[in-house]
């Protein structure tokens, strides 16, 4: 407790850290543009999604789980708003509670049918993915929403601090605090935790682990809606494709973000402040592989190799842990 | 040249914190079968888990036919003549037994491809030196486990083995398939060539088919390879047991309120109980004693709710209650569980030690909006760690990374914390050193005579003898036998056995 | 007939005779030639892209990079003949080259690192994606020799492609490899039990390496197989792969944790959803729905296998030892 300062250095978000910071400087010196008001504006708007997108994974890999249906979710969810908004006319604020009551929703039916048969969520969510795209680009018949209320995209457009940074950032590491408070400084996020660490003991310790897992599948929907709305409030529309085909778009960046950060994909860790970091460094080297010419087309490569590394170094630390705990 | 066909000399194991194995010895004649007894903990899956190559010794050798030989894998071990037969682990359970028996070796055809009608022939004639009237073409998974574990003598035996180790083979086996399973032995060894290393709890089998016995205790020999008619039931007890065990009394002569507390009444279960009848009364320690497979701890699984009751009825207090989950059990009725695997269930061991021992207690320490920090948990905790003497460098301590003694602890002391009025107590004191054993004996009698009542699970004797008031005797899923203690461990372990072996 | 009945595929294979002659009976137009050779040709592609999937579900695993490596094999053989000229069995050669070498790559880094297969195949999706958008940059090639559109398009009698033939070739050789050779054997044994199969001396990473490579080689010949249908080799050619690929095994009573497929029954699983999306069509419902018949229909298979699993556990789990 009382050796803080040599703890935090010892952490993988101190790794992080550094790394987001030595590409901060590689970019800025070796690229035109990094810097620029408008590259680190367009940069919060892009890293403002991915921390979200990465929480909504993060929060089900402590489960020992995934969630395949995240973009689908977070797509039908924000062309429920949408529609709620333009067709409606529902105010912003009743239709972001509905938005997000709604991904909730679908989370909790992820969840329910994880827990109650048993059945890897991998499989699971594969299902839903397809059903909650399917029945989004039926009911909305692949139409986009553009006719928003302005107020709702004015804020997607607006720009804070000297014009470098979006609301939408600013809500992302909000979202980070409160998740953080909840794991820390709560009964039920301490419950999450230790259900997706050990559901065996968990249970005879008295937690509910379903209900648990149940929680953790809510809260991912519940975050991929917002997700969603904040990606509609950054377009000004919604649309059926904006997170590709299911949704598949959002599913690299969803899992690279919380495997950089240093959650363990076996469950029962999470890492807020490190899932944000995993999130801030992926979007750096996308967007300083934009800027030093790589080609678009290469980008994805390179991400699919970061993943690889990531997860390798995920590998190496879990077996670092393992040693640790024989030799005392 | 001697005749032993396997021979273990001087063998020491050492795991953090414990000597498993403390220079034993064990030799197996050729064509004999060979007797392996000792207490839970007292080395004989150490011993066994060497022989099949699992662990490597740390001091001491291991000669097959007169040959030094160590095994880095299990399957190195196998390819030498060594089998375990487990109950039905080692099977593919979607493959037939024919190709279950023959997967090492699968025949072929002149096109390179499995030829399933010699995959049966073949089979059928390692099936018929068993006399076992099983189809080769049968799904294992069709099979009942006396089967399996027959399947599973037949595979080894085709795979050329000449030792075969058998662990508790008859736990789960009916006494007709007991004694098929021991004429089958007997004949192996005089016809086929092989020998047999027979790990059981049960006494009156060892006597009926063993040649010799060597009995384990505290990682060291109590007999090593003696002659079975040199020896009779009462010495091999005592030989498992020790004389030097102390037998303490639990506490002076309470006269019990005669008042039930925790009654089950005709209890069945979807896992095979049948009319279980027991009560639990105020301040008491009730011993549950019984062998490997009599469905103890399932019991306690099913009364928390993690099973289901099919009949029957739970009382606490002359009330009737259901409980759905270990939570409903600690939340409404004040009711704990503390389990006899500790790794996997018991603790979570990649966290810290306050949040394994605090687990219990979050639910009732939330403040408003359910918060909770670390010093609201410290505060409830430390009590409790303190009084158990935890040895850890902080709270902030990697429970996996504490000794086993003090994990134990750890999960001792998050049910203190929690105050519950019932403690189911599994095996407290599997694998943990004797100082920390005989300080959980007295907390266990303290927590008694403070009002708590306590269901006690243990198959070690003595343990049982010292600690329990009351001891209901457990076979096969049903309620043998009820003895109240007197802390006499002749007379006592005389009568439990008695209810077991009737 | 009761051995009969405990197959996978008989149960299916009821529900597709009996649904076929219903829609037939409403709409006559299902079973016309030219909506029978669309048939068998979805069924064709499928079949592939299923087996693909299927050899990594029998050993327990995933392998979501199926279709990036169809995509890429796709685009390398259409690339091949287009830039180099490169004259159509070398092509092919090369083809079979990288999804081999795709495949070993998921099972090497699988077996020697121990990560799941899940995380390790989506890395390699987006690696083998990645390196398919940087060489075409997204733009289509269109030059294919006659011989290959040929292959594609052409009918053997009636309504019969000639595209089907190595589909069937490839779900015959599967089912020996499944049920009479012993690496089949080894496979399913090591999906049923690790800790058994290893010690009877099976090796773990010869195990997990074939599946890969033989799903790496079946991906390839799918994504070859679509250039030959679409008579082009576009850049997101086997981007809708996924779904389907789990669809089928599972609708054929495959069981995720490994361990048991069946062959047929996976083939009558991709007849059954080329069945379904079909019938959708000719019922002029709204061409989506087949997006959530298929994740209801996963849903229900899944359901199905594991109660079936579950009741063959309950079998023999009393008594269960301690």
């Amino acid at each position: 407790m009382n050796n803080k300062i040599p703890n935090f250095v010892k952490t993988n978000q101190f790794g992080l850290l550094i790394l987001v910071i030595v590409f901060i400087c590689i970019f800025s010196f070796s690229t035109d543009g990094f810097t620029s008001r408008f590259n680190i504006y367009a940069l919060s708007r892009v890293v403002a999604l991915d921390i979200m997108i990465g929480l909504a994974m993060m929060v089900v890999i402590l489960t020992g789980g995934l969630n395949l249906s995240l973009g689908a979710l977070g797509v039908s969810a924000a062309m429920f708003g949408g529609w709620c908004m333009e067709s409606m006319g529902i105010p912003i604020s009743i239709t972001i509670i509905l938005v997000l009551a709604f991904g909730s929703f679908l989370g909790w039916i992820n969840g329910f049918v994880t827990v109650r048969t048993g059945v890897h969520s991998f499989i699971v969510t594969l299902a839903t993915m397809s059903i909650y795209f399917g029945f989004m680009t039926l009911l909305t018949e692949a139409e986009a929403f553009r006719k928003l209320p302005e107020a709702f995209t004015d804020f997607g457009s607006l720009k804070l601090f000297n014009k470098y940074i979006s609301p939408l950032l600013i809500i992302s590491v909000l979202t980070c605090f409160v998740l953080y408070y909840i794991f820390k400084y709560t009964d039920i996020g301490r419950k999450l935790i230790a259900a997706g660490a050990n559901p065996d003991a968990a249970e005879l310790s008295g937690i509910s682990v379903d209900r648990m897992f149940i929680y953790c599948h809510m809260l991912s929907g519940f975050l991929a809606a917002l997700a969603g709305i904040m990606l509609t409030a950054r377009i000004g529309a919604a649309i059926p494709s904006m997170a590709g085909h299911l949704g598949f778009d959002w599913l690299l960046p969803a899992f690279l973000a919380p495997v950089l950060g240093g959650t363990l994909l076996s469950g029962g860790k999470v890492t807020v402040f490190g899932t944000m970091l995993g999130a801030i460094l992926v979007t750096l080297i996308n967007n300083g592989l934009y800027l030093i010419d790589v080609g678009e087309f290469w980008v994805r490569f390179f991400l699919g190799i970061i993943l690889l590394g990531a997860v390798l170094l995920d590998r190496a630390r879990e077996y670092f842990t393992v040693k640790n705990s024989i030799v005392s | 040249m001697s005749d032993y066909i396997l021979e273990l000399n001087n063998i020491t194991k050492n795991f953090p914190g414990v000597k498993a194995l403390d220079n034993a010895n064990f030799k197996l004649k050729k064509k004999s079968i060979h007797a392996l007894l000792g207490e839970n903990g007292a080395g004989k899956s150490t011993l066994i888990k060497i022989i099949t190559g699992v662990y490597n010794q740390n001091e001491g050798k291991l000669f097959l036919n007169n040959k030094e030989k160590s095994f880095s894998s299990p399957n190195e071990a196998m390819n030498a003549g060594i089998s375990v037969v487990h109950q039905e682990r080692n099977l593919i359970r979607r493959f037939s037994v024919g190709e279950n028996l023959m997967l090492t070796n699968l025949p072929k055809n002149n096109l390179g491809l499995i030829d399933y009608n010699t995959v049966a022939k073949e089979s059928k004639k390692w099936l018929d030196i068993m006399e076992l009237d099983i189809d080769p073409n049968t799904i294992v998974s069709d099979l009942t486990v006396a089967k399996m574990q027959l399947c599973e003598i037949a595979k080894a035996l085709s795979l050329e083995s000449k030792i075969l180790l058998l662990d508790e083979p008859t736990s789960s086996l009916s006494p007709q398939d007991t004694k098929n399973l021991f004429a089958l032995l007997k004949r192996l060894v005089a016809e086929q060539d092989v020998s047999i290393v027979f790990v059981s709890h049960k006494l009156e089998e060892v006597f009926e088919i063993c040649d010799e016995v060597t009995v384990l205790r505290d990682g060291k020999n109590a007999c090593d390879s003696e002659q079975i008619t040199n020896i009779n039931r009462q010495k091999l007890v005592k030989l498992m047991i020790g004389r030097d065990e102390q037998i303490i009394k639990s506490k002076k002569d309470v006269d019990f309120i005669d008042e039930n507390l925790l009654d089950l009444k005709s209890i069945n279960t979807d896992l095979g109980h049948k009319n279980i009848n027991l009560n639990l009364k105020k301040g008491e320690i009730l011993g549950l004693y019984g062998l490997v497979g009599a469905g103890r701890t399932e019991l306690i699984k099913c009364v928390l709710g993690l099973d289901k009751i099919n009949s029957g009825q739970i009382l606490l207090n002359n009330k009737e209650i259901k409980i759905k989950s270990p939570k409903d059990a600690l939340e409404k009725y004040k009711i704990g569980y503390i389990s006899e695997d500790r790794k996997k269930e018991g603790l979570i061991l990649m966290h810290d030690v306050l949040s394994n021992a605090g687990i219990t207690v979050w639910s009732n320490l939330k403040k408003i909006l359910s918060f909770l920090n670390d010093s609201i948990v410290y505060n409830k905790v430390d009590p409790y760690v303190k009084q158990l003497e935890v040895k850890t460098p902080s709270y902030q301590q990697i429970v996996s990374n504490l000794s086993g003694g003090n994990q134990q602890k750890i999960s001792v002391a998050k049910w203190l914390a929690s105050g519950t009025d019932i403690l189911f107590i599994d095996e407290p004191t599997v694998g943990i050193d004797i100082k920390t054993k005989s300080y959980l004996h007295e907390l266990i009698i303290e927590l008694s005579l403070k009002g708590t009542s306590i269901i006690l699970i243990t198959s070690d004797m003595p343990e049982m003898i010292s600690l329990a008031d009351r001891i209901i005797t457990m076979k096969d899923f049903k309620v043998v036998g009820e003895t109240i203690n007197n802390h006499n461990y002749e007379e006592m372990s005389s009568s439990i056995m008695g209810n077991i072996h009737e | 007939m009761s051995a009969l009945l405990k197959k996978d595929w008989f149960g299916l294979g009821l529900v597709l005779i009996f649904g076929s002659i219903l829609i037939s009976l409403f709409k006559p137009a299902f079973i016309s030639p030219f909506n029978l050779y669309v048939l068998m040709l979805s069924v064709s592609l499928m079949l592939v892209v299923a087996m693909s999937q299927m050899i990594i579900i029998a050993i327990g695993q995933m392998n979501l990079s199926v279709g990036a490596i169809g995509g890429l094999v796709a685009i390398s053989f259409t690339g091949l003949m287009e830039v180099y000229s490169m004259s159509i069995l070398p092509a092919v050669l090369i083809g079979l080259l990288i999804g081999l070498a795709c495949g070993f790559i998921n099972g090497y880094i699988t077996v020697k690192t121990g990560i799941s297969a899940f995380i390790i195949t989506l890395a390699t999706l987006y690696i083998f994606k990645g390196m398919n958008l940087g060489i075409t940059e997204a733009q289509p090639f269109y030059e294919i020799p006659e011989a290959v559109k040929f292959f594609g398009n052409a009918k053997i009698f009636g309504p019969i492609p000639y595209l089907v033939i190595i589909p069937i070739i490839i779900t015959v050789l599967m089912w020996i490899l499944m049920n009479r050779t012993s690496l089949g054997r080894y496979m399913l044994a090591y999906g049923n039990n690790v800790q058994s199969s290893e010690l009877i001396g099976i090796s773990s990473t010869k195990i997990v390496i074939y599946a890969h490579v033989i799903s790496g080689l079946l991906a390839a010949i799918g994504g070859m197989l679509v250039v030959c249908r679409l008579q082009l080799g576009t850049p997101n050619i086997g981007d809708s792969w996924l779904l389907p690929s789990f669809a089928a095994p599972v609708i054929g009573g495959a069981i995720l944790a490994g361990g048991k497929v069946d062959v047929i029954a996976t083939a009558f699983g991709v007849i059954l959803v080329s069945i379904i999306s079909q019938a959708l069509v000719i019922f002029k419902i709204d061409p989506f729905f087949v997006q959530i018949f298929l994740g209801f229909m996963i849903l229900l298979a899944v359901f199905i296998n594991r109660y079936r699993e579950y009741r063959e556990e309950r079998r023999t789990k009393v008594f269960s030892d301690e």
